[in-house]
C-alpha cells in the first residue's frame, strides 16, 4: 500500500512534475522540467550550496515536525497501557499508579512532552512498555528482518520492474508488451497480501495439484543442521515466498512507470535525429533513451527505500514475519507509546533522509531543479 | 543506473542476507555440536515479553520461567490443588501468622552454587517490600510481613494477617547471587537473557541457551542433573507466529511438534490429518455479558456516566438471563469449543463452584423472561416495547463488542436478537478493548462482553467484585455488603475447607443480582504431532491443555514415541503404551528427515540463482563500460 | 465534473450583456469537450472495458437487495452449516458463520465501492483545497500547509492509518475518513505544482493588472485549468482507497458490523480457511477487488490520456 499511495507525489516532488503541463506540450520539452525552470538557470558552485543549505534545512524542519506531531499523535489513542498490561495482573489502585508513576505517565503531558523531546535528542528513545527493553534495541533487532524482505524485495523489484519496462516499451504494441502491461497493471491492483495467501495457500500448504514445498512463515526452521552456511541456506529458503509477494507487489510501478517515460523520451525529436542518423537502435536505446527516461524510476526507488524502513505490516502478518511493520502494530493496542514513537520517527526519518539525497543528487545531476 | 542496481544486489542482499541468518544462528551453530538432538518444538502465537520475573505477563514469559526456575509449590495435574515443589513439606501454626516451608536438599543452580533457603527469603522479600518486583506477584503475597531463612533448607513465613492464598505460591525462585547485583533500577529493565552463549543460571529442568523478548525463537536445553530428574528430550523450543494460521499449517508440515492457541475450526480440520492428534483443552475462566449496575463516582458518589437506569434493577437483568441461548452461543459464536456458564467460578474448579440448583438455573425460555419482566413492571407498550414502570420508555440499550474478538460480537449480536424478541431496543457497537476500558470507567455504557481469566485459587477474581474495586476492576460497578463480607471472611479464614462454603454463597449472590450475565466457559486449541511424540499429559486431567499448563509437567514427561512405554504409569497421557517403534513412525520420521534437507538444498538453488543474476549484471556492466570507451 | 467548479452563477457581477452570450460559447464549448472526449475514450479499449466491468459491479451494488435477502447477512439467522464447500444451494460455498459467501460478496460490493468513492472525495478536496492555498497564496501559511503535505508523505501510510483508525473508531464514515486524511498528499503536490506554474502564465497576470482578485483569480482561472488533472486522479484515487479499505478491514479496522470483501478476507484468514482449505472463502473477495481496482484504474488511465494528449504516445 505504501507504494500505492506514494507514487503521484513522490514522483511529482523529486522530479518536478514528469506528467505536468497539461495545455501546453511544447513550452518544455523535457520530461523533467520543473514548472518554474525557465526562471532558473543560475549556476555554480554557490547556487549549488544554497540549494544544498535550503534542502537540508527544509528536512530538518520536517524532522522537527515529525518528532512533535509523534508525540501528540499516540497519546490520543484511547486505552491506558496500565490497564492493558495490568489486567489480572495489578489488583489495586496503588499497584496501577505505581506503574503509571514508574514509566511517567502520571506527569503532565507537557512534561513528558518535553522529557521525550530531550531524551530523543540524545539518542534514548525510551523503553517499551511491553518488552521492557531500550525501544532502540528492540527496533534494531527487528530492523535485519525488515531489511532482508522488504529491502531484497525493493532491489530485486526495481531490477525487473525497470527491465520489464524497457522490454516493454521498446516492443511497444508487441504480444511481450500487452502481456506485460496486462499482468503489470493486474498485480498492481491487487492486495499484495492476498496475493501472499494465494501463495501460500498453493505452494505452501499444497492444494490441488500444488506440492506444498515453501515453508507457510516464519523466517527460521528450528531444527537446522548447526552451521552458518546451513543458516543461510534455510532463511534464503523461508524468504521465497515473501519476497516473491513484494516484488511482484512493487514491481508493477516500476516496469509502469518506466515504460510510460521511457515512451516518452521515444517520442523526443533527438532520438528521431539519433535514428534518422544511422545510429543502430540498440545503441540508440542504451545510450539515449533509457538512461534518459530512468530518472522518474531512480526518484521512485530512492523514495521507496525511504521506505524500506516502515516494514511490510500485512506481508509480515500474513507470512508470520516479525518486522518493524508489525512491531508498530501490535504497539498500537496496548498503547506502547514509546514503541510507536520510536517506529515512527525511524521511519519517517528514513523517508526523509532518501528524499534528501534524491534532492540533493539531482540538484548536483541537473540546475535546472534548483528552485 | 546498472552500476547502482548491480552493486546494490551484491553489496546489498547477499551480506545482510547473512547478517539475518547469522545473527540469529549463529548460537546454535557454536553451542551444538552434534546434530541428533531430540528437540521438542512448541508453536506459539505470542511472544515472551520478558524473560525477567518480575517484568513479563505474557503466557509465554509463564511457561518460559516455569523451565527456567523452581517454586515451592507445585500444582497437582487433577485438580491444580497445590502439591510439593521446591518445598517437600509445609506448615502452619494454629493462628495462620507464621508458615514454615522445608526445602528439599540439595538443589543446585546452573552454576555449580547451591540453592538454598536464603535465595527463597530474598526473592520473597523482594516482592512483599512492594515496588517494581510486586506488579507481577504482589497479590500472592498480600499481609506478608518478613520471610526468613532459618537454615539452609527452612524458610519461615511472618503474616499480619492470616492470608487463605498459601500455600499456593507460582513465584519462581531466583539466585541471589545473581539478582542480589540489580538494583531496584536496574530491575526494571534486566533482560534476564542469555549473554555470549552462556546460558541464564537457574535451577529448573531446562537451561535458557538462545531467545530475546519479542523475538521469535526461545531455545531451551534440558538439564541432566535436574533433582526431579532429567527431562526425556534433549531441547525445548518455542517458535512464535504472528498467526494462527501459520502455526497451524507449520505443525502440519512438520516444522513443529504442537501448536497452541489455535481456533476450534482449526482443531477441527487438523483432527482429520494423519499423524495429528488435536482437541479443545479447558481453559479456566469465563466469558460474560456484564451490565452498568450503576457507575458512582468514588469520590463524592454522585451517579456518573450515562448508563440506563433500567439495569440497576437486580431483577430485570436476572430475568435477561432467561433470553441468553447458550447452546446457540457456544455453537456460533465459539464454534462448539466452549461450554455453557453460569457462575463466575469455572466447571474446572469443582470443589469451589457453586451450581445452581436445576430449578434456578437459566434455561432459554423467552416467554419466562417476558413474564419475570412483567412481574417486574417492565410490561409492554403499545408498540410491542417493554417500558419502565412508570411507563416511559427504556431506550435502546447500547451493547459493546470488542473489537479484537470475532466471538464476542457474535454473541453480543445473538443477545441483541434475543432481547428484541422480548421487546428490549439495543444496538450493538464494536469497541477496541482500550476503549472500552475508558468507557467502563466513565460508566459510559450498559452492557459488554468480556471474560476473565481464573487462577486455581478464586480469591483474587472474587475481589475483583467487591466494593474496594469500584472505579477500578469491578467493571460492572456492582457493590454488595454481603458479598463483600463474605469476601473477607473466607479470605481470612484458617483452612480451605474453611473457604468452600462462603466463597459458594458469594457465587450465589453473585447469580441472583446477575451483574454478569456468565456465557460459557472458554476452551483453547491445541494439536500435536502423536506420530512423532508421546506422554504429553492434560491439566486438569482429563479435558485440559498440554501446555501452558500450571507447572511443566507435560515438559518433564514428554518423550519420542518409539521411547513411550507406560509414560512412567501415566495412562492417561498422550499415546501411553501405544507400541512403541511401531513401522508407521519410522516412516514418519523418515520422511520429515528427507523434507528437512531439501528446503536446505531449495534455498542453495534460490542464492545461487540471486548470486549469479548479479553476476551477469554486473559483467554486462562491464561489457557496456567497455563498450562506451 | 468540471461544470460545478467554474459555475456560471460565479460570473454574477460581470457586465450583463455580452456575458450570456460568453457563457453560451463557454457551454457549448464544454459540450463539444465532452463530445469528444467520450469519442476518444471509445476509442480506448482498456478504458470501455473497465467502465463495463464497473458498471456490472455497480449494479450488482445498487441491486443488491433484489440478487440476494439481506436476511442472509445476519449471523444469528445464517442458514448453512460452518464452511460448507460449494453447492447448489451455496454456489460459493458459507463462512465460519454458515452464511452463503455469494450473498457476502453481492453486499461487500456495497461497502468497498462507498467507502473507495467517500474516501476520493474526501482525499481529493483537501489535496485541492492544500495544493491549491499552498500554491497560490505566499507567506508562512503556505509554508506550514507545505509542511504538513510533506509530513504525510513522509510518514508510512498503513501504520498511520492504523492508528488514526484506532483513534477514530470502527465504521463506515470513520475508515473512510482515515483513508480521506491519509492520501491527499499527493494530489495536494500535484495541484500545488500545477497552481505554481499557471500562476506565472502571462493571461493571469493580465487579470492581475486588470484588478482581479485573489477569489476571482482562483475560482476563474486557476481552478478550471487543475480540475481536468483533478478528476482524472480522481479515477485513479477510487482504486488506492478500495484498496486501503480491502487491506484496513483484513487488519480487522473495518466497520465489523458490517461486510466488506475486506472484511470477508479477514474472517477468512482468522478462521484459517487455508489450514480448513476453505478456498471458495479466500478467493473470490480477492478476484472481485481485483477487478474493480484495475476497471477504475483501466478508467483513469483513458481519462488521463484524454486529459493529457501527450500521453497518448503511451499506449
Amino acid at each position: 500500500m505504501t507504494t500505492l499511495a506514494t507514487p503521484p507525489g513522490g514522483a511529482a516532488e523529486g522530479a518536478g512534475g514528469g506528467d505536468g503541463e497539461p495545455d501546453d506540450p511544447g513550452e518544455d520539452g523535457d520530461a523533467a522540467g520543473s514548472p518554474s525552470s525557465a526562471g532558473g538557470g543560475r549556476s555554480g558552485y554557490g547556487g549549488y550550496g544554497r540549494f544544498v543549505g535550503g534542502k537540508v534545512l527544509g528536512s530538518l524542519g520536517s524532522l522537527l515536525f515529525v518528532l512533535v506531531v509523534n508525540f501528540f499523535l499516540f497519546r490520543v489513542l484511547p486505552g491506558d497501557p496500565a490497564r492493558t498490561l495490568g489486567r489480572g495482573r495489578f489488583r489495586t489502585e496503588e499497584q496501577l499508579n505505581a506503574f503509571r508513576s514508574q514509566y511517567g505517565l502520571d506527569q503532565p503531558l507537557f512534561t513528558q512532552f518535553f522529557t521525550y523531546l530531550k531524551n530523543t535528542a540524545q539518542g534514548d528513545l525510551g523503553v517499551s512498555l511491553r518488552y521492557r527493553v531500550p525501544v532502540s534495541d528492540l527496533i534494531l533487532d527487528r530492523l535485519g528482518t525488515t531489511l532482508l524482505i522488504v529491502g531484497t524485495s525493493t532491489v530485486l523489484a526495481t531490477t525487473l520492474g525497470v527491465y520489464l519496462g524497457v522490454v516493454s516499451a521498446w516492443n511497444r504494441r508487441s504480444l511481450v508488451d500487452r502481456a506485460t502491461t496486462s499482468s503489470t497493471l493486474t498485480l498492481y491492483s491487487m492486495p499484495e497480501w492476498w496475493l501472499g495467501l494465494i501463495f501460500i495457500a498453493t505452494v505452501g500448504v499444497g492444494m490441488g495439484f500444488f506440492p506444498g514445498v515453501f515453508p507457510t512463515g516464519g523466517l527460521h526452521s528450528t531444527d537446522v543442521a548447526p552451521g552458518f552456511v546451513n543458516g543461510v541456506l534455510d532463511t534464503a529458503w523461508h524468504l521465497v515466498l515473501p519476497v516473491l509477494t513484494l516484488t511482484l507487489a512493487y514491481l508493477a510501478e516500476y516496469a509502469l512507470v518506466m515504460r510510460s517515460s521511457l515512451l516518452d523520451e521515444m517520442g523526443e525529436d533527438y532520438l528521431v535525429t539519433a535514428r534518422a542518423k544511422g545510429l543502430r537502435d540498440v545503441d540508440v536505446r542504451r545510450r539515449h533513451a533509457v538512461r534518459n527516461a530512468i530518472l522518474p524510476t531512480t526518484t521512485l526507488a530512492a523514495i521507496n527505500i525511504g521506505f524500506v524502513v516502515s516494514g511490510a505490516i500485512t506481508v509480515e502478518y500474513v507470512f508470520s514475519v516479525p518486522g518493524l511493520g508489525l512491531l508498530a502494530q501490535e504497539a498500537l493496542s496496548i498503547p506502547d507509546y514509546w514503541v510507536l514513537q520510536g517506529t515512527f520517527l525511524v521511519a519517517s526519518a528514513a523517508v526523509i533522509v532518501a528524499n534528501l539525497a534524491t534532492n540533493l543528487l539531482y540538484g548536483a545531476l541537473d540546475p535546472r531543479v534548483r528552485t | 543506473m546498472r552500476v547502482a542496481a548491480a552493486t546494490a544486489l551484491t553489496a546489498l542482499l547477499v551480506p545482510v542476507l547473512a547478517l539475518g541468518a547469522g545473527t540469529d544462528l549463529g548460537l546454535p551453530a557454536a553451542v551444538a555440536a552434534e546434530s541428533d538432538k531430540v528437540t521438542f518444538t512448541v508453536g506459539l502465537t505470542n511472544e515472551a515479553d520478558s524473560f525477567n520475573p518480575f517484568g513479563g505477563i505474557e503466557a509465554p514469559a509463564f511457561e518460559a520461567w516455569g523451565l527456567m526456575y523452581d517454586q515451592l509449590i507445585s500444582y497437582d495435574m487433577k485438580d491444580m490443588s497445590p502439591k510439593p515443589g521446591l518445598a517437600d513439606s509445609w506448615e502452619t501454626s494454629d493462628d495462620g501468622l507464621t508458615w514454615t516451608f522445608d526445602l528439599h536438599p540439595g538443589v543446585m543452580w546452573s552454576d555449580g552454587e547451591p540453592l538454598t533457603a536464603r535465595d527463597v527469603a530474598s526473592t520473597f522479600n523482594r516482592i512483599a517490600d512492594g515496588g517494581y518486583e510486586a506488579n507481577t506477584w504482589g497479590s500472592y503475597l498480600t499481609s506478608v510481613k518478613t520471610v526468613e531463612a532459618v537454615d539452609d533448607v527452612t524458610v519461615k513465613m511472618l503474616l499480619k494477617k492470616p492470608n487463605a492464598v498459601l500455600p499456593l505460591l507460582p513465584i519462581p525462585i531466583l539466585p541471589e547471587h545473581i539478582w542480589g547485583d540489580i538494583d531496584d533500577k536496574e530491575v526494571k529493565t534486566y533482560p534476564n537473557e542469555p549473554s555470549d552463549s552462556q546460558p541464564v543460571v537457574g535451577s529448573g529442568a531446562f537451561r535458557f541457551v538462545e531467545g530475546t523478548a519479542g523475538g521469535s525463537i526461545y531455545r531451551f536445553e534440558a538439564n541432566p542433573d535436574y533433582w526431579k530428574g532429567a527431562p526425556h528430550i534433549d531441547e525445548v523450543v518455542f517458535r512464535v507466529f504472528k498467526n494462527d494460521d501459520s502455526a497451524a499449517q507449520a505443525l502440519t508440515k512438520g516444522e513443529i511438534d504442537l501448536v497452541y492457541n489455535i481456533n476450534a475450526l482449526q482443531v477441527k480440520a487438523l483432527e482429520g490429518q494423519d499423524g495429528i492428534t488435536a482437541h479443545n483443552g479447558v481453559s479456566p475462566g469465563f466469558s460474560e455479558i456484564a451490565f452498568n449496575v450503576g457507575a458512582t463516582d468514588t469520590e463524592t458518589g454522585e451517579p456518573l456516566g450515562d448508563g440506563n437506569p433500567v439495569l440497576q434493577d437486580p431483577a430485570f437483568r436476572h430475568a435477561l438471563g432467561y433470553a441468553v441461548d447458550l447452546d446457540q452461543i457456544v455453537a456460533k459464536a465459539f464454534q462448539g469449543a466452549a461450554e455453557p456458564g453460569d457462575t463466575i467460578v469455572p466447571s474446572t474448579y469443582s470443589n469451589w463452584k457453586w451450581d445452581p440448583p436445576a430449578d434456578q438455573a437459566f434455561t432459554f425460555d423467552l416467554d419466562k423472561a417476558g413474564q419475570l419482566l412483567d412481574e417486574a413492571g417492565y410490561s409492554l407498550g403499545s408498540d410491542g416495547r417493554r417500558t419502565m414502570p412508570d411507563g416511559s420508555p427504556i431506550g435502546t440499550l447500547r451493547l459493546m463488542a470488542r473489537s479484537e474478538s470475532k466471538s464476542s460480537l457474535t454473541t453480543m449480536q445473538f443477545f441483541a436478537e434475543w432481547l428484541d424478541q422480548i421487546g428490549i431496543d439495543s444496538q450493538v457497537t464494536s469497541v477496541e478493548s482500550g476503549k472500552l476500558t475508558g468507557l467502563i470507567i466513565d460508566g459510559e455504557y450498559d452492557a459488554f462482553e468480556w471474560g476473565w481469566y481464573v487462577e486455581p485459587d478464586p480469591d483474587s477474581m472474587l475481589s475483583y467484585l467487591t466494593c474496594g474495586q469500584l472505579g477500578n476492576w469491578n467493571d460492572a460497578w456492582w457493590c454488595d455488603k454481603e458479598y463483600d463480607a463474605l469476601y473477607q471472611e473466607q479470605n481470612s479464614a484458617l483452612s480451605v475447607e474453611d473457604r468452600y462454603t462462603p466463597v459458594k454463597r458469594m457465587q450465589e449472590i453473585f447469580f441472583e443480582q446477575s451483574p454478569y450475565l456468565v456465557t460459557v466457559y472458554e476452551s483453547i486449541g491445541e494439536a500435536v504431532r502423536s506420530d512423532r511424540w508421546a506422554c504429553l499429559q492434560e491439566q486438569p486431567d482429563p479435558g485440559g491443555t498440554w501446555v501452558v499448563q500450571y507447572g511443566i509437567t507435560s515438559y518433564l514427561q514428554v518423550r519420542p514415541i518409539e521411547d513411550a512405554g507406560d509414560c512412567d504409569g501415566v495412562t492417561t497421557a498422550l499415546n501411553a503404551g501405544a507400541a512403541a517403534g511401531s513401522g508407521d513412525q519410522a516412516t514418519a520420521a523418515g520422511a520429515s528427515d528427507d523434507s528437512g534437507s531439501m528446503p536446505l538444498v531449495l534455498g542453495g538453488v534460490v542464492l545461487a540463482v540471486l548470486v549469479i543474476g548479479a553476476g551477469v549484471v554486473l559483467t554486462r556492466r562491464r561489457a557496456t563500460a567497455s563498450d562506451r570507451e | 465534473m468540471s461544470a460545478p467548479a467554474s459555475s456560471p452563477e460565479t460570473a454574477g457581477s460581470d457586465a450583463a450583456g455580452p456575458v450570456l452570450t460568453a457563457r453560451q460559447i463557454v457551454h457549448r464549448r464544454r459540450l463539444d469537450g465532452l463530445g469528444r472526449g467520450w469519442r476518444e475514450f471509445r476509442g480506448n479499449t482498456p478504458g470501455v472495458l473497465g467502465l463495463v466491468v464497473l458498471s456490472v459491479f455497480a449494479l450488482i451494488a445498487v441491486f443488491a437487495p433484489l440478487l440476494a435477502d439481506p436476511e442472509g447477512l445476519k449471523v444469528t439467522q445464517a442458514p448453512g452449516g460452518v464452511l460448507e464447500a460449494p453447492s447448489s444451494q451455496f454456489w460459493l460455498g458459507t463462512d465460519e458463520n454458515g452464511r452463503s459467501v455469494v450473498t457476502l460478496l453481492i453486499f461487500g460490493s456495497r461497502i468497498s465501492l462507498f467507502v473507495g468513492l467517500l474516501a476520493t472525495t474526501i482525499s481529493i478536496v483537501i489535496g485541492t483545497l492544500v495544493g491549491l492555498t499552498s500554491g497560490f497564496f505566499e507567506g508562512w501559511p503556505a509554508r506550514v500547509l507545505f509542511r504538513m503535505t510533506e509530513w504525510f508523505l513522509v510518514v508510512p501510510f498503513l501504520p498511520l492509518a492504523l492508528v488514526l483508525a484506532t483513534v477514530l473508531g470502527r465504521s463506515l464514515w470513520n475508515i473512510s475518513l482515515v483513508i480521506g486524511i491519509t492520501s491527499w498528499s499527493g494530489t495536494a503536490l500535484l495541484i500545488r505544482s500545477q497552481t505554481l506554474s499557471i500562476k506565472e502564465r502571462p493571461y493571469l497576470e493580465r487579470a492581475r493588472a486588470l484588478g482581479a482578485g485573489r477569489w476571482h483569480q482562483m475560482t476563474r482561472h486557476v481552478l478550471p485549468n487543475v480540475m481536468p488533472m483533478v478528476f482524472a486522479n480522481t479515477t485513479l484515487m477510487v482504486a488506492v482507497a478500495i484498496l486501503a479499505e480491502t487491506t484496513l478491514s483484513f487488519l480487522g479496522l473495518g466497520d465489523p458490523t458490517r461486510v466488506s470483501w475486506g472484511s470477508m478476507l479477514d474472517g477468512a484468514f482468522s478462521v484459517g480457511a487455508m489450514t480448513t482449505r476453505s478456498w471458495w472463502y479466500i478467493i473470490p473477495p480477492g478476484v472481485c477487488v481485483v477487478f474493480v481496482v484495475l476497471s477504475f484504474t483501466l478508467i483513469g488511465q483513458a481519462l488521463e490520456e484524454i486529459v493529457n494528449p501527450r500521453l497518448r504516445t503511451r499506449r
